[in-house]
């Protein structure tokens, strides 16, 4: 589901569990997973290549990741996928500029996220696709540390949108993954850099990957990660240099741009030469077209010549977000160096001349993105890194008003998790229901922004005009992932809502893949349920015992009874095999704790803000 | 649609109402706040913990956003004071003129795709931006000096043209985007 609709606070933020947990970089080109291993952070390889071909083919019975699927790919184009992250959350409409180019068969679902034919008749979601590929990661990792994983941390490019960053939280849940969190590729880079380097100051962080681009600019203050403004483009990576390669080779060569088997053998040979440019300043290029060969020398200058455009377009990006930070290129600590589009000299040269600054790239930046979830999953499992990162929500989230003019809620580069609230009323008398379209974007008008949804509230108290009062909250979670909640404000309902999301799928959608996926479904769900459940109480167990006896004189008399029962009540129901009866205990024990809890963060705050001990306020407030 | 409220900004980062800021101050304190009270530092407590944790820091993140920006900040004051901005607040029919001919020029050099107006468009309205802003500090210090009233009608003033000067200023981003 594209929206999550929920009462206001009545979400949870997830647990981690303890033992392995990894990080993974789920990229347009390629794929890894890491974890961190004795405090260091390391690329898990299954015992085959750390790096895995984010390619899928489904010429047989089974789905084929990474390398061999590449090789069956030659053979069967179009039952092979590549570059699926570049429709993850996206419509045919969207993706018509590299539509024509990919040999799949793309399908228009109604306007919602586009999907992919194949010959076994077969239509699968893009989030299948990734959700394939993330399951072989899973299953090399299994392999590394030797049992099932606690929990992941996948990262998105950081200027990935609602729909985007949905479409992959989905894909981790399709692959039995416990999705700890989404994380921005250039976030979790500058972890892996700021951790190793103990650095202090402020960084840009230029990531151009496969598919996407990316630019943030952090600072690092003892161990705080702020992000303090991110840009890009989520459709421009290295896929898009090496077909403007080809472009130019084919029409050389006077061949229709349109020859779609033409333009794929071509782009083949036109990465092949690109990527020989970064080592040689001369290459040659040679590919069969129509059973006749096209051979070229391409030299360096030649390809910058053809990525300049390209380039430009990152620069641009740049200076929004340097502009968007408050910072001058002249006052950055540095400029760091990700995907791995930038071992090309030409982007290289580019990043120089646009920062004035030698870039830096001690890291492979192929594995740094991997290697920073890594520490970031680590840290969720209650690691040894003391560090916090703040990111930022990439684009304006806002709702439609009257005349198709969009009023923004939350304003790009916002830290998360954050929120805003709006207030509605009737314009007609005895007015029962809304209709509300949210959007994401910075321009004025809803044509020029992206729609994420349209919902109806319905169940609103029939009043005369203007006296009913509807809250519309907005809250971004810590993955970047909008929630919205609505509520009268003169009688108090929380009204219902209808959503209607734009291109993610519906939770039912989503339950309906899962079940596909197992091969015994039921029992196969309610086992693993019972399994999540099961930990997840003993858990909070734990975490609660200890709490009370650390806290012990911020706990009130008759919240230390009602604690203590529905501790009972939920050791009994850990004890039996009904899942749901755990989590109706689980909840019941978080219900029940929740003002200690409160006790317990109002001290922390107080004594942040005091800059004191927790130990020094509680002595002042007399305990 | 009706103002956004909002809760106290400055009480959610413990700081005293005032518009003069320390902008590092501020930045030190919001950085130690998350520090403490940050989701991920209580991914492993129990769920009413982890949500309380998740509640406060947007409390503290939504009160940053504010109050870095000393418009936001100003606007805060304002309303802290009972000085309301509504919906359809009328300006001088000069100033009016004065956009609406600014829009037109922006309108015409978007059109012909002339970056190079669009950008000094965007300069010269930056620089009132600039102005404007500039010119709320010394109103604030002037707070209690027995004319409050005129004060605040004056800082009010400003703010609503502030609006119309960052909608303008959005406009030409956007043009300079394309």
């Amino acid at each position: 589901m594209l929206l999550q609709i929920s009462e206001p606070g009545a979400s949870t933020p997830k647990a981690a569990c303890r033992e392995r947990v990894v990080g993974i970089d789920l990229g347009t080109t390629n794929s890894l997973v890491a974890t961190v291993l004795d405090a260091q952070p390391t690329v898990l390889t299954g015992g085959a290549d750390a790096i895995v071909p984010s390619v899928v083919s489904y010429d047989g019975a089974e789905a084929v990741v990474g390398r061999a699927a590449v090789a069956r790919g030659e053979a069967n184009p179009v039952d092979t996928v590549a570059s699926v992250k570049r429709l993850m959350g996206r419509s045919l409409a969207d993706v018509a500029a590299v539509a024509p180019l990919l040999p799949n068969q793309l399908i228009d679902d109604a306007g919602r996220m586009v999907k992919l034919r194949f010959s076994d008749g077969r239509e699968r979601s893009p989030v299948q696709v990734s959700a394939a590929i993330l399951d072989e990661l899973r299953r090399r990792a299994e392999a590394d540390l030797g049992g099932p994983l606690g929990g992941a941390v996948i990262t998105v490019p950081a200027y990935f949108d609602d729909a985007q960053r949905q479409a992959t939280r989905d894909a981790g849940r399709l692959a039995g993954l416990e999705v700890l969190r989404l994380l921005a590729e250039p976030t979790a880079a500058a972890l892996a850099y700021g951790l190793d380097r103990g650095t202090r100051g402020t960084y840009a962080i230029y990531d151009l990957g496969g598919g996407t681009f990316d630019i943030s600019i952090l600072t690092l203050v003892d161990g705080v990660f702020e992000v303090r403004s991110t840009g890009g483009d989520s459709a421009l990576g290295g896929d898009d240099l090496d077909r403007a390669i080809a472009q130019v080779v084919l029409a050389e060569a006077g061949v229709a741009a349109d020859d779609r088997a033409a333009v794929r053998a071509v782009v083949g040979a036109a990465r092949a030469a690109k990527e020989a440019l970064t080592d040689a300043a001369t290459t040659a290029l040679a590919a069969t077209v129509g059973g006749r060969t096209i051979t070229r020398t391409l030299t360096r200058d030649e390809l910058a010549a053809i990525a300049g455009p390209l380039l430009d377009r990152t620069g641009k990006a740049c200076r929004r977000a340097w502009k968007d930070a408050g910072f001058t290129p002249e006052e950055l600590d540095g400029v760091v160096l990700v995907g791995g589009s930038t071992r090309s000299p030409v982007v290289r040269d580019y990043v120089r001349a646009l920062f004035g600054k030698e870039p830096l790239c001690e890291l492979d930046p192929e594995q740094v993105v991997a290697l920073g979830a890594a520490v970031q999953a680590d840290v969720l499992a209650g690691g040894q890194h003391d560090v916090v990162l703040l990111d930022v929500v990439p684009l304006s989230l806002g709702l439609e008003t009257m005349g198709g003019v969009v009023e923004k809620l939350i304003v790009r580069n916002s830290t998360i998790p954050c929120g805003a609230t709006q207030t509605f009323t009737t314009y007609a008398d005895n007015q029962t229901g809304f209709d509300l379209h949210v959007l994401q974007g910075e321009r004025e008008t809803v044509e020029a922004c992206r729609s994420l949804a349209r919902f109806t509230l319905r169940g609103v108290p029939p009043m005369i005009a203007g006296a009913a009062r509807v809250e519309i909250g907005f809250q971004v979670d810590a993955d970047g992932i909008l929630h919205v909640a609505a509520r009268e404000l003169t009688s108090g309902v929380s009204a219902a809502i209808d959503v209607t999301p734009s291109y993610g799928l519906t939770d039912e959608e989503v339950e309906r893949m899962l079940i596909e996926s197992f091969e015994h479904a039921e029992d196969d769900l309610v086992a693993r349920n019972l399994r999540t459940e099961r930990v997840e109480a003993e858990r909070i167990l734990a975490a609660t015992r200890a709490a009370m006896i650390t806290d012990v004189h911020l706990l009130e008399a008759d919240v230390a009874v009602a604690t203590e029962a529905a501790i009972a009540t939920l050791e009994a129901a850990r004890a039996g095999d009904d899942y749901l009866a755990i989590r109706a205990a689980v909840e019941g024990l978080d219900r029940a704790s929740k003002p200690f809890a409160e006790r317990r963060m109002n001290l922390a705050i107080a004594a942040a803000m005091a800059g004191k001990s927790v130990a020094t306020v509680e002595a002042e407030l007399g305990r | 649609m009706t103002a956004t409220h909002l809760p106290d900004p400055f009480g959610a980062l413990g700081l005293e109402p005032r518009y003069d800021v320390d902008p590092r101050a501020l930045e030190d304190r919001f950085r130690q706040l998350s520090r403490e009270v940050h989701p991920d530092r209580f991914a492993g407590a129990p769920a009413s913990e982890r949500a309380a944790a998740l509640s406060r820091t947007r409390a503290i993140n939504d009160a940053y956003q504010v109050l870095k920006r000393p418009q936001r900040r100003a606007e805060v004051l304002l309303a802290q004071a009972g000085v309301a901005i509504g919906d359809r607040e009328v300006l001088e029919p000069a100033f009016l003129m004065e956009i609406l001919e600014l829009r037109e020029e922006l309108a015409t050099a978007r059109v012909a795709g002339d970056q190079a107006a669009v950008g000094r468009l965007a300069a010269v309205m930056r620089a009132r931006q600039r102005a404007l802003i500039d010119g709320l500090a010394p109103r604030f210090a002037a707070l209690g000096g027995g004319d409050d009233a005129a004060i605040l009608a004056a800082v009010k003033h400003d703010l609503i043209t502030l609006r119309y000067v960052d909608r303008y200023l959005d406009e030409c981003d956007a043009a300079l985007d394309e």
